[in-house]
């Protein structure tokens, strides 16, 4: 498969890549490891004919106590001892993220800003044209839920639950400046899996930063896949809990893989904080948020069975995270 | 089309040419430098076929640009495998039947030539985490993990 034509750009700081994103407003597409972008260019989905590489951006390297820079190798924050020990629930999702090779080249803000999936999107374009294109390249029409006109394209990163779990926040950098907001923020929790991102256009992760808090949550991130390697979450539920067993200070959810957007379950785990964490409560919390969650068939596991192991998951991640021995506190 | 210069070293040679921006290394690889040892499994990071060492790491030449390759140095099949004879990782492998149709194999022999440089001496749960970016469709990876793991002397069905 040969790419179609594009102009690649590589600007050394994020003002040069940002005054190139406004010269070439709407036209372009920032290309980090490339392992989700490039796929889908060479589907043909939604190409753009220039690339604003950030490769060469140093501003966006480099791993530190509380930092991780957007253009951070998957493997190389894998290789990162002390931010393993630093953050254990963020560590468990970046292993089980696609498989090492991918890991190699795939980023932390790649991650974070991963095109939405559906089995009728992430296809070749002859394959999607003999069906009929769809809403989120080239069509009309929804074939997942065709009473609707939006897209329930799934988000299917590892890292943004972990993250979102952990109050962690991100930098961005943008037409009109700076600004931080919580993990969570970045996406469009209206639903929508083609307007999937709160982001103005042109602007760019710049770093993930974590509050002094993040690294005395115990935390813990499981996820359902078919194959235990290469596979997208199916369901990635995401856990953190602060403070002694008996009485925790808050509970923390996430989970992704199962709609547009990585969600957080505040209303139902605000309730825990101050009293015990029993497993009554446990199995009650997650029968909730089961009863929230609304996966359509647009991946490998029918939505019936992602809800029902949501509860499961959500009981398992849960338990993990609450026991000292489950996930380390500092 | 937008092409330049790319200066980079592969095998250890020294490469000029002019490619295309949308150029990706596996193409500049097999179609202009002729190094059809590197294959071309799905093209899309889900088989591990196109593992080349970028700067030392494996790295699937599928889906990086030939761009990403500049000043840096690219090692392929072809250039692990010594003049006359085999590398050490290929020999294991024939002696150990973890190799078939042979499709996968310049990919698996990459991954693991960097990681026994890494780590000399693997467990068989640290080789199967190695290569589990790799795809073969015949060996049943038994045979592969058994190869590696006899590389440095390691007993092959032995934990
Ligand atoms: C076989 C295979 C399996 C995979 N399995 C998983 C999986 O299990 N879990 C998972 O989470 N992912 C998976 N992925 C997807 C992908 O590899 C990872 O999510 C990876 O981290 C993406 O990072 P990247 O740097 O390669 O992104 P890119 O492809 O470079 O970029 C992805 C998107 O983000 C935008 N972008 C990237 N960085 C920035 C930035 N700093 N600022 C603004 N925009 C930016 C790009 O424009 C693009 O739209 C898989 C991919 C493959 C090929
Ligand atoms: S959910 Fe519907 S519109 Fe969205 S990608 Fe799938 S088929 Fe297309
Ligand atoms: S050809 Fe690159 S991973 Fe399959
Ligand atoms: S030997 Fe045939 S695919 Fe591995």
């Amino acid at each position: 498969m040969h790419l179609d034509p594009f102009e690649l750009h590589e600007p050394t700081t994020v003002e040069e890549a940002l005054e190139l994103a406004g010269s070439l407003s709407g036209k372009f597409d920032y290309l980090a490891g490339g392992t989700d972008l490039l796929p889908n260019y060479k589907m043909h989905i939604n190409l753009r004919p220039h690339l604003i590489s950030l490769e060469r951006v140093s501003e966006l390297r480099g791993v530190s106590a509380d930092r991780i820079g957007a253009m951070t190798r998957l493997a190389e924050l894998e290789e990162h001892r002390e931010f393993g020990a630093a953050y254990p629930g963020v560590a468990e999702a970046v292993r089980e993220v696609a498989t090492p090779l991918v890991r190699a080249s795939g980023t932390v803000g790649g991650n974070l800003l991963l095109e939405t999936r559906c089995f009728f999107f992430n296809q070749t374009y002859p394959w999607r044209q003999s069906l009929g294109f769809c809403l989120k390249a080239d069509g009309d029409r929804c074939h997942v839920v065709p009473q609707k006109e939006r897209c329930y394209a799934t988000f299917s990163g590892d890292l943004a639950p972990a993250l979102a779990a952990v109050e962690a926040e991100v930098e961005v950098a943008g037409p009109s400046g700076r600004r931080r907001m919580p993990v969570e923020h970045l996406y469009n929790a209206a639903g929508d899996g083609i307007l999937r991102l709160s982001l103005v256009p042109g602007e760019i992760v710049v770093a993930v930063h974590f509050p002094a808090h993040a690294r005395r949550a115990r935390a813990a991130y499981s996820k359902l896949r078919v194959r235990p390697s290469f596979d997208f979450p199916e369901l990635g539920v995401a856990a953190a809990v602060w403070g002694a067993e008996e009485s925790p200070e808050k509970v923390r959810l996430a989970i992704g893989g199962l709609e547009t957007y990585p969600r957080r379950f505040d209303a139902d785990t605000d309730p825990l904080a101050g009293a015990a964490l029993t497993d009554a409560k446990v199995r009650t919390v997650a029968e909730a948020v089961t009863r929230r969650v609304r996966p359509v068939h647009n991946t490998f596991l029918p939505p019936d069975y992602r809800r029902r192991m949501t509860e499961v998951f959500v009981r398992r991640t849960l338990t993990r995270a609450r026991s000292p021995s489950g996930s380390r506190a500092a | 089309m937008t092409s330049r210069p790319l200066r980079t070293r592969v095998n250890g040679t020294a490469v000029e040419r002019t490619v295309p921006d949308e150029r990706i290394l596996l193409d500049l690889l097999r179609e202009d430098l002729r190094l059809t040892g590197t294959k071309r499994g799905c093209d899309l990071g889900t088989c591990g076929c196109c593992t080349v060492l970028l700067d030392g790491r494996p790295t699937l030449s599928c889906l990086t640009l030939a761009r990403s390759a500049e000043g840096r140095e690219v090692t392929t099949i072809e250039g692990v495998t010594p003049a006359e004879g085999l590398h050490p990782v290929q020999r294991s492998f024939v002696e150990h039947g973890a190799t078939q149709c042979g499709f996968c194999t310049p990919g698996f022999v990459l991954t693991s030539v960097a990681l026994l440089r890494d780590h000399p001496h693997p467990d068989r749960e640290e080789v199967a985490r190695a290569i589990s970016g790799n795809l073969c469709r015949c060996t049943g990876y038994t045979k592969i993990i058994e190869a590696v793991l006899a590389v440095n002397g390691g007993k092959p069905r032995g934990d």
